[in-house]
């Protein structure tokens, strides 16, 4: 079971748990409709139509209501270290949830006691809290793009606004030297998807991929399609791949999804998860 | 190192506020707590003492919620920093320009207008949760007609997306003259 985890940005703070499915052009979770626009609605929406596809179960959701102040985040963290062992979910998904790096170490510790640990993947700001809290080693997957991959080869930075002028002058040709670095310094989940004019794929300290087709440079305005490769690998790995083919694949049918829906930088994420379907037909 | 004054709370916030004097740190304290803001006054380490002996530790992320509440409360203090890393804020823009399109970064955030009409058409990059916030009240809006991410924001993401903001705006007021 892929448990994906994030916040809406919506005052309501209650948890809002169960099934999530996407039909027609609508996100339903347990007949409740979310806004499938940039951040966790667009990751969950790529994750339903990439688990349809490969005929695996649909992604399981717990959402909270935040919009900045960290109460429905709380609510978040304190949910998955009462309840992980229960769910015992095979892909564990934490996407745009309030930093707190205390909370983050007490769900690493929880998903440790999970009868198998997860497969774990931090997207957003909870690769922020992971890296911050020292504890990327112990993830499996992160998928950054390039400043985020300078934020995660400093070795003092525990948001990219604070990382070393440096690193952020760093351009996209010097994403593998990064890599190397964030690495070394041990901010680096076991696989680094790294996003950008060429994708990277990493893994344990080596790039095993490159993908740079087809170039869409568009891609990099729309928001949200950073969300959708975070989707697309965690439904893949739910579904059986290696997290290195699916890490990949992901890749691919991101940029074709941009390519079918002819991208541009004004092109809202909704078309490209409506264009999925049709990637992933394409690549896979 | 920190020394927790008041409890061994394992709370680890990243970040401290400065205060010019011990009542200022105490009372910096109490509005931030009544806010709900998880916070502790701690010793500053010595690399970053200025002003008095006291100061609050925060979760530096929270920067901008909490600057904008002591200001409006008028709790004096002297500056907000992280406790490790580079202690200035980037403050770096890149611009790229596409046919219709001008695309303004600004650390991890990166905000795309329309130079004909100067709306703005995508928000992308970032990952805490005010951005998706964000996102919604500004998309498709003017440029000149949006209020500032640092009013509404209250992270370090928005602070990120305010600064491509600002620099967008002045973008296309040159370009609109």
């Amino acid at each position: 079971m892929l448990l994906i985890c994030g916040t809406i940005p919506q005052d309501n703070f209650s948890i809002i748990t169960g099934k999530a499915e996407f039909q027609g052009d609508r996100l339903l979770v347990e007949n409740t409709e979310i806004s499938c626009t940039q951040g966790t609605a667009a990751l969950i929406s790529a994750a339903c139509l990439t688990a349809q596809f490969l005929n695996s179960s649909p992604p399981q959701v717990v959402l909270a209501g935040d919009t900045g102040k960290g109460t429905g985040s709380n609510l978040l963290y304190n949910y998955l270290i009462n309840n992980l062992p229960g769910l015992n979910p095979d892909v564990l998904l934490m996407h745009y949830i309030l930093p707190i790096m205390g909370q983050m170490k007490k769900v690493v510790a929880t998903a440790a006691k999970c009868g198998k640990k997860p497969v774990l993947m931090a997207d957003a700001s909870s690769m922020y809290a992971a890296k911050g809290a020292g504890l990327a080693p112990e993830f499996d997957v992160f998928t950054p793009d390039i400043c985020e991959l300078a934020f995660l080869a400093d070795p003092d930075a525990i948001h990219p606004a604070y990382i070393q002028y440096h690193l952020f002058s760093a351009d996209d040709s010097q994403a593998p030297d990064l890599i190397e670095a964030a690495y070394k310094q041990k901010g680096a989940a076991k696989i680094l998807i790294a996003k950008g004019a060429t994708d990277y794929v990493a893994e344990k300290g080596k790039i095993v991929a490159e993908i740079n087709e087809p170039d869409i440079p568009a891609m990099e305005a729309i928001g949200g399609t950073g969300d959708t490769i975070s989707g697309l690998t965690g439904a893949m790995i739910d579904a059986g791949f290696n997290p290195r083919n699916a890490a990949v694949n992901a890749l691919r049918t991101n940029r074709k999804a941009g390519a079918c829906c002819e991208a541009t930088p004004a092109t809202k994420i909704r078309l490209i998860v409506e264009a999925i379907p049709k990637a992933l037909k394409s690549i896979l | 190192m920190l020394f927790g004054k008041k409890n061994k709370s394992s709370f680890e916030g990243g970040g401290l506020v400065l205060f010019q004097t011990v009542e200022d740190a105490i009372a910096g304290e109490k509005i931030l707590q009544s806010e709900n803001y998880e916070v502790k006054l701690v010793a500053p380490p010595p690399a970053l003492r200025k002003g008095c002996d006291l100061a609050v530790e925060i979760n530096i992320i929270e920067k901008i919620g909490i600057e904008r509440l002591l200001l409006q409360r008028k709790v004096v203090f002297m500056e907000i920093l992280p406790l490790k890393g580079a202690g200035d804020l980037l403050d770096i823009v890149k611009v790229k320009n596409f046919d219709n399109y001008c695309m303004v970064k600004a650390g991890n955030m990166k905000l795309t207008f329309d130079r004909k009409e100067g709306v703005i058409v995508n928000i992308s990059g970032g990952g805490c949760p005010d951005i998706p916030f964000l996102h919604i009240s500004m998309l498709d809006k003017k440029l000149t007609e949006v209020t500032p991410p640092k009013e509404n924001g209250h992270t370090l993401c928005a602070l990120m997306l305010d600064m491509a903001f600002t620099e967008a705006l002045d973008i296309w007021s040159k370009e609109a003259n």
